[in-house]
């Protein structure tokens, strides 16, 4: 097991991660990440507002950035005809 | 030993010295327990209930791929299982937060309290009946609060459950519990309660870090969270 940090950068700005989680490997942590993104979405939108600009870094013990996970890529996007 | 026990017990109702007596002399053995260990599994049958001295536990219950949602934090003095007198197994599991330590209540015991001691019958009547009130809170910020609400309510209640037992005061109370747990309580994920956190901090709240919760402002947290204690039953009356 390794301990993996997930730092979040969106509109409220940066939340460091302290206590980190561990897990198997770097494919579960980004599981992690892309649930943490869509569970902030989530209550973005609730509150009427979904701003897709932010993402979580992935980091190690030794803050060394392993993956970043960008909130578009955690979810699929489809919008009304004439809005881009 | 059961200190915390009577002082939640006689927040609300007398306990007179012989139902302490009766309550004391309950208690078959003293165990300790690790962190992070499940006590009491889903469906085993049990012949004791576990009355919790010192430490933090919690109720849960789990899905197939592992996820879990705490139903219930335990706070020394609590009862974990009482019901477990009548149910005689449970539908969910109990572990431990924290070392604990915990006072086995063998359930002929129990059953020779409600034939001897009527007062008390009705005040672990009461202790029951106040678990499910807190359910039905947690119920109402889990289908319904935002979670910056949750998580100030959460915050809240345990100002109060920890204060009647001594572990808290104005300024806060030590609740060495990981961010993932608190996810677990707050039916988030822990970097959602990582960012929640960081809210209340900003909102001069609440802020809470290695293992401490520090009240910057009791009065905004409580309006944060919409909280009315009423749910706690902090009356004290005859039962």
């Amino acid at each position: 097991m390794t301990r993996f940090y997930l730092h979040l950068h969106n509109r409220i700005g940066f939340v460091r991660d302290y206590e980190g989680t561990e897990l198997p490997d770097l494919e579960s942590a980004t599981r992690l990440a892309i649930d943490s993104i869509r569970d902030v979405l989530s209550e973005e939108v609730r509150a009427g507002h979904m701003d897709l600009r932010g993402h979580i870094d992935i980091v190690d013990d030794v803050q060394t950035i392993l993956a970043v996970i960008s909130f578009s890529s955690a979810i699929e996007l489809h919008l009304a005809k004439g809005n881009s | 030993m059961i200190d915390r026990h009577l002082m939640k017990l006689r927040a609300r109702d007398d306990v007179s010295a012989q139902e302490e007596q009766a309550i004391a002399s309950a208690i078959s053995v003293v165990k300790d327990y690790p962190a992070d260990l499940t006590v009491i599994r889903r469906c085993e049958e049990l012949i004791h209930s576990t009355l919790l001295l010192d430490g933090l536990m919690c109720r849960y219950k789990d899905l197939r791929n592992g996820e879990r949602q705490i139903c219930e934090i335990h706070v020394p003095g609590d009862f974990v299982d009482l019901h477990s007198f009548t149910l005689k197994h449970l539908d969910h599991n109990i572990m431990t937060l924290t070392p604990c330590r915990v006072a086995l209540v063998p359930h002929e015991r129990l059953r020779a309290i409600t034939e001897e001691f009527p007062h008390l019958t009705r005040v672990y009547w009461f202790g029951t009946n106040l678990d499910a009130a807190i359910h039905r809170e947690w119920e109402l910020s889990l289908g319904r609060r935002s979670a910056l609400s949750r998580t100030a309510n959460f915050f809240c209640e345990l100002h109060v459950r920890l204060g009647l037992v001594g572990l808290a005061d104005d300024s806060g109370y030590d609740f060495p519990v990981t961010q993932i747990e608190m996810a677990e309580c707050l039916g988030l994920t822990s970097v959602h309660v990582n960012r929640t956190l960081k809210e209340l901090r900003e909102q001069n709240a609440v802020d809470f870090r290695r293992g401490r919760v520090k009240l910057l402002d009791l009065a905004i947290l409580r309006r944060i969270a919409e909280f009315d204690p009423a749910y706690l039953y902090l009356g004290r009356r005859q039962r």
